[in-house]
């Protein structure tokens, strides 16, 4: 039956450990002798082939074996991962895309092909490139959090915009937790200067900064004119100032003055946000009767997008699709009994 | 050789630092021809990013710009001036797809937004990634993905319980939204192929990531649970945890997934007194002991060396793996035999590294022909064979600073 159904279809899915599906006699190599055109598309946690293909797996140990661990740390430097599942997500999308890239590829050719994608490889861009420091030669450029801000050296300067390397960028405002990167150089210190302009016209600006430009800090840093301690001085002020205002009154401030401030919004605000509800992102689906908000990430203007369904029920479509086959009521009903399907 | 799966296919990549670029990287990898415009007056934040050869700056050198812009061709276009825009327009009528990332309204401003291009070239495919989207009351809010990561939800649930979140490592929503934009245009391509026509996308990074946290918004919906930060544990297994070995700041991360793989972990690190503790035997008693059991672990994990904790682990079928730096990144040879890094010769510092392809292709491989554009690299090539202007108008525009 899956053999069948394998002759109609255009994309083909797995994500079993490396080699079960050669056991079933339904890997890659057997599947095109039955559809040439068939794109099928395999996920694993760190490749069908390789000295770690075998590696037992979990989200926890991918995320170690990609990178972003070692470099996300608590302030005594424990190594944390994000507390809810992402790295198979990573390569879920990656393998969407490598499936509709050989889809495109087939319109030309007429033959599929094999799509990999493993959950190590596609996580190893959440460490925004730091997990190739060692290839070129830059030493401790992963150091963690917890040591990043006093080293000394051009090397040590987090010239990010995000912050990646920055101990301070989370803030407590009078009502919740926001983030906001006072950043340093090109990326970061027009938005810094913009808050610091705020902060001296509400006459928050002790003298010491009010001359700075953080866009060209990082020179005077390294000339020994300003040093780190300074710096994190300034930020422990921005800190202060923060203290005062709500979320709501930090977050206006900033859109008017053009620096980057948001709020730590909760799974629970999400569902309230004005911005997500303004753009019709949370779809209402009736799954048996309970009413689910489904996310809709893909904005189109002349493109339509397909409806969201909810998730299927076991079987739900068992009639619909193996009448597509041709199998007739009857046959259904004994494959169902004989519990086949 | 095998064709290439998107040859032929013309891309203007106007989107800087990461979210934007990746899309036209992976682009360029499967065959497209990807020309990226930036100005050397307002460096692209990827190019101050490092990490540097040698840990020395320059803004020409950097790893995160080579990974974002690897194999496409680089042209330099101060767009403030009406001449550039006048050649971005020329672009846009040789391209299939252009990508932009500016805030919402510029490309207007610039008189390059979607209406205008389309009544240039009329199949023209145009992405558009911000931050929160084109619409809507935040659409001006600007911001790198960590307050992307923060608008989201997931700022709020990295660390540990009870204490200040400090968010995931970086810009996160620049590690998610690229797959939406590219998953969306691969769809748009496909059916303009099928109709003929062109449409504009309007990608959110925000959104991205809150798809990427789909099952924990139904959680709240279903259960009122709303997440929160735990550490490193989770609520269907125990133990799941990272832990201290021999050497310092050498850690390693462990997850048992079922009370059979707890046994194997017991029987190494405390024989069968530990696998016959009743107290720790099924997940529900290690979750409520759960301190208590990382205590036991971590005064195992202590004494031993971290891949020797791996080797060990691993061969009695637990999932565990030292906690990767980037040393123990280059030199892992699970992504060596994959062929996860690509190094190609590079004319200002000998040779570059960067990313291959985060897809494998069997018959349509990613092909690395280029290294990411240097400041202009590309201008002569672009202007002259591609866009088919003289010599002579190429200088004017270079003499008159259009092409910085």
């Amino acid at each position: 039956l899956l053999l069948r159904l394998v002759e109609r279809a255009d994309v083909f899915i797995e994500s079993s450990n490396p080699g079960v599906m050669v056991g079933l006699d339904l890997d890659y190599e057997r599947l095109r002798k039955v559809n040439p055109r068939l794109v099928y598309v395999s996920i694993t946690a760190f490749g069908a082939e390789g000295p770690k293909a075998h590696y037992a797996d979990s989200e926890l140990i991918v995320w170690a074996a990609a990178g972003p661990l070692a470099l996300c740390r608590t302030p005594d430097a424990l190594p944390v991962r994000i507390s809810v599942p992402q790295a198979y997500l990573h390569a879920a999308s990656d393998a969407a895309c490598g499936a509709l890239i050989a889809l495109l590829a087939r319109a030309e050719t007429g033959f599929g092909q094999h799509v990999e994608a493993s959950a190590q490889v596609s996580s190893t861009l959440c460490t925004l490139f730091a997990h190739l420091a060692e290839a070129v030669g830059h030493r401790d450029y992963s150091v963690g959090a917890a040591s990043s801000s006093m080293h000394k050296g051009h090397s040590k300067l987090d010239l990010s915009g995000s912050g990646s390397r920055t101990e301070k960028t989370k803030w407590l405002a009078r009502d919740g937790l926001v983030e906001l990167h006072v950043g340093l150089g090109s990326a970061g210190g027009r938005f810094a200067n913009a808050l610091f302009a705020w902060l001296s016209e509400i006459g928050a600006c002790p003298d010491e900064f009010i001359s700075w430009d953080w866009v060209t800090l990082p020179q005077r840093i390294l000339d020994g004119e300003i040093t780190l301690d300074q710096v994190e001085r300034a930020r422990d002020l921005v800190g202060e100032v923060l203290a005062r205002y709500t979320r709501d009154e930090l977050v206006a401030v900033a859109q008017a003055r053009g620096f980057m401030l948001a709020p730590l919004l909760t799974t629970a605000d999400l569902l309230d946000s004005a911005q997500l509800n303004a753009r019709g992102f949370f779809v209402p689906v009736d799954e048996a009767g309970r009413l689910r908000a489904l996310s809709a990430p893909f904005r189109s203007c002349g493109a339509d997008i397909a409806n969201l369904r909810p998730a299927p029920a076991i079987g739900e479509h068992n009639a619909e699709v193996f009448a597509e086959l041709g199998l007739s009521r009857a046959a259904l009903q004994n494959l169902t009994e004989r519990k086949i399907v | 050789m095998a064709r290439s799966a998107l040859q032929g296919l013309k891309v203007l990549d106007l989107a800087w630092v990461v979210a934007g670029p990746l899309v036209g990287r992976a682009l360029a990898d499967f065959g497209a021809t990807v020309i990226r415009v930036e100005s050397s007056k307002r460096v692209d934040t990827a190019r101050v990013l490092g990490p540097f050869p040698n840990g020395e700056f320059d803004n020409q050198a950097s790893v995160g710009f080579e990974g974002c812009n690897a194999n496409k061709f680089g042209i330099t276009l101060d767009l403030g001036r009406q001449e550039a825009r006048g050649v971005v327009r020329d672009l846009a009528v040789w391209a299939d797809v252009v990508i932009e990332s500016f805030l919402p309204g510029q490309m207007a401003r610039f008189e390059l937004d979607y209406p205008r291009l389309k009544a240039i070239s009329s199949r023209l495919i145009m992405l558009s990634s911000s931050l929160t989207g084109q619409t809507g009351p935040t659409a001006q809010l600007a911001g790198f993905g960590n307050i992307g990561a923060a608008l989201s939800g997931l700022t709020q649930i990295v660390g540990r319980e009870g204490e200040k979140p400090i968010g995931p490592y970086g810009p996160y929503t620049d590690y998610v939204a690229p797959r939406f934009g590219l998953l969306a245009l691969l769809a748009a391509l496909d059916r303009r192929r099928r109709t003929g026509e062109g449409c504009h996308l309007d990608i959110s990074q925000v959104e991205g990531a809150v798809t990427f946290l789909a099952p924990q918004v139904l959680d709240y919906q279903a259960n009122g649970r709303i997440a929160k930060c735990q550490g490193n544990r989770d609520d269907h297994f125990a133990p799941n945890g990272v832990f201290r070995t021999k050497e310092k700041d050498r850690w390693v991360a462990i997850t048992a997934r079922d009370d059979a793989e707890w046994h194997a972990l017991a029987m190494l690190i405390g024989g069968p007194a530990l696998v016959e503790d009743g107290r720790l035997a099924d997940l529900a008693s290690r979750k409520q002991r759960e301190d208590e059991l990382e205590v036991i672990i971590e005064a195992w994990t202590i004494h031993h060396d971290a891949f020797e904790v791996e080797r060990l682990l691993q061969a009695a079928g637990v999932p565990a793996h030292i906690a990767a730096t980037s040393a123990d990144i280059i030199a892992d040879p699970q992504l060596k035999a994959i062929g996860s890094f690509v190094r190609l010769p590079h004319p200002r510092f000998g040779e570059t590294v960067f990313d291959a392809a985060r897809t494998r292709l069997s018959e349509t491989p990613a092909r690395y022909e280029r290294p990411a554009p240097t400041f202009g690299r590309d201008n002569e090539h672009v202007l002259h064979e591609i866009l088919g202007y003289s010599q002579d108008r190429i200088s004017a525009l270079h003499d008159t600073g259009v092409l910085t």
